[in-house]
């Protein structure tokens, strides 16, 4: 109810104030945009909403990306009878967090040069390897491939076509889910709104991933103070153990 | 109810960390062994990466050794001389393991020097358990018991720096506990065990110590070389997670009470049979994994 309500009010101000801004008519809004990972996180589910200045046959195309950096892709081998990491290749600017979605394939919306141009798409994003990778134009793309494949079966990476639901040329809404693996750090929320291949208008908007409460204190203690940490660890033990000896020795 | 990881990063039922907790420590306080080599398998096939599973093992396994030491202590089943030479090694032993268990980890080959160590290790020794314990449990049946020597002397026992040991009716040279200590204090620190499959038979073959002080006597230095792990896990990986330890350990303090209670219900060969086809059983599944081809050849690691 309470976000039937926001988009009413979304689609209130946007009507009044349409007329002064020609330029960037797309407004849009999160359930949610600071997320808290503590002791009972188990993933989380946003929704993201929003009205725009559309016709028939207008597209929307929602792309989430979390913090980027390394990510190392494995290949397993058979040496004397077992399968071992034999070799590996390590990409750069890899996003750790991706979901793109749109309210219809994304081949129909956008062509081959404008996907590429725009890095929309799984296969379109600006991941490298690192510089120095000695590799074959062939293998290239069996690696690309298999990290497409080992992020999207995590959860960290999503394409979900169809799952922008357009209303009267003028609202639109979906979800943003989060696994319960998620990195921190700040998320881009691009909002894109396309007529015949060209963009009309877009939005950003960020969503903050962070550690909080308990969960957060034991990690940064962890990193912190390890020793300590590690002793600290090691007296508890101590201490329950010594406990449950003395109950069980009175029963 | 699940409950967020903080250092594994993930939440997990904590209804089923603390059953696999108390069936563990069952087994444990049963047999004195098997708290490490079922845990950390059990824990990398929940899903928790295995730098924090051999890590938080370790640390939880502090928790059922203090407690099943001090209920053999008072049934004076611990020999505290030889587990103090044990644990010398030890200790030394968790040290190197430590500093091996980050140069694997970084050249990306820790998992895999992980299960063939136990495919290893398990093998052998649930394989000369199963053996040792079924000709004793013929033996028995047919009614000839007889009684031999305390234990066979081997080029072993001829090492220099003899010492006695009263509680094991033992005459030995230290250096053969202090380098048993020290194996297996590598092997617990890699393997996330306390070391108590390979130093139990360790401890009745090659030293020839009586039965009856095995358990109590391993779970003693099993304290000290897990809790040293556990503190340089802790300090030069931050892979110890305090939470998936807790709730193991609460699981584990319970069960390893059950479990000693029943040591004394069953026969010492009767244990010996179960534990090692656990153990056989254990590593036969754990090759299959290794020889099986993967469904997907290609993996992910996210660098932090």
């Amino acid at each position: 109810m309470k976000n039937a309500f926001q988009i009413i009010l979304l689609l209130f101000v946007y009507t009044y104030s349409s007329n002064s801004r020609a330029e960037n008519n797309l407004v849009a809004d999160l359930s949610q945009d600071n997320v808290k990972i503590s002791t009972d996180f188990l993933g989380a589910k946003i929704l993201l909403f929003g009205a725009y200045d559309g016709i028939k046959g207008d597209d929307i195309i929602v792309v989430v990306s979390g913090p980027k950096g390394l990510v190392t892709v494995q290949k397993k081998e058979k040496v004397l009878g077992v399968w071992v990491n034999t070799k590996k290749i390590n990409y750069i600017n890899a996003p750790k967090y991706l979901h793109i979605a749109s309210n219809k394939d994304i081949n129909e919306i956008l062509n081959y040069k404008t996907r590429k141009i725009s890095e929309i798409g799984l296969n379109n994003l600006n991941v490298r390897m690192q510089p120095g990778e000695k590799i074959s134009t062939k293998e290239e793309e069996e690696w690309r491939k298999a990290l497409t494949r080992n992020m999207l079966k995590s959860k960290l990476w999503s394409l979900d076509e169809n799952s922008v639901k357009l209303n009267k040329n003028a609202l639109f809404r979906t979800y943003v889910a989060l696994p319960s693996n998620v990195p921190t750090g700040i998320f881009n929320v691009k909002i894109l709104h396309y007529r015949n291949n060209t963009l009309i208008s877009k939005e950003r908007s960020t969503i903050n991933v962070s550690k909080s409460g308990m969960s957060a204190e034991i990690y940064n203690i962890a990193q912190n103070y390890s020793t300590l940490y590690g002793i600290f660890a090691v007296l508890l033990a101590v201490l329950i153990g010594w406990i449950t000896n003395i109950i069980f020795r009175k029963i | 109810m699940y409950i967020y990881l903080p250092i594994a990063e993930q939440p997990i039922h904590s209804l089923a960390i603390l059953g696999v907790g108390s069936l563990i420590g069952f087994i444990m306080g049963l047999v004195g062994v098997g708290g490490g080599f079922l845990l950390t398998p059990i824990m990398m096939f929940l899903g928790i990466p295995s730098p924090v599973a051999v890590a938080s093992v370790a640390n939880q396994l502090v928790a059922p050794s203090i407690s099943g030491v001090l209920s053999h202590w008072k049934k004076g089943n611990v020999d505290f001389k030889m587990g103090t030479v044990l644990l010398l090694g030890g200790v030394l032993g968790s040290s190197i393991g430590v500093t091996l268990f980050n140069y694997l980890a970084k050249i990306g080959q820790l998992d895999l020097v992980i299960r063939a160590s136990y495919v290893i290790f398990l093998s052998i020794i649930g394989s000369l358990m199963f053996v040792e314990s079924m000709r004793l449990v013929l033996r028995k049946r047919k009614g000839k018991i007889t009684r031999g020597k305390l234990h066979q002397h081997t080029w072993l026992h001829g090492l220099p720096f003899k010492t006695r040991f009263r509680k094991s009716k033992l005459y030995i040279s230290i250096l053969l506990p202090i380098l048993i200590g020290l194996i297996v204090g590598i092997l617990a620190a890699i393997m996330g065990i306390g070391g108590g499959f390979i130093i139990v038979p360790a401890m009745i073959y090659l030293l020839g110590m009586p039965t009856s002080l095995v358990v109590g006597t391993s779970l003693f230095q099993i304290i000290f070389v897990a809790a040293n792990t556990t503190i340089l896990q802790a300090s030069q990986n931050q892979t110890v997670d305090i939470v998936l330890a807790t709730l193991l350990l609460l699981g584990s303090v319970v069960g390893v009470q059950i479990g000693s209670k029943f040591t004394n219900v069953l026969k010492g060969e009767h244990l010996r049979l179960i534990l090692s086809t656990i153990i056989i059983l254990v590593s036969l599944q754990l090759l299959t994994d290794l020889i099986t081809m993967p469904s997907d050849l290609f993996s992910v690691v996210i660098r932090k």
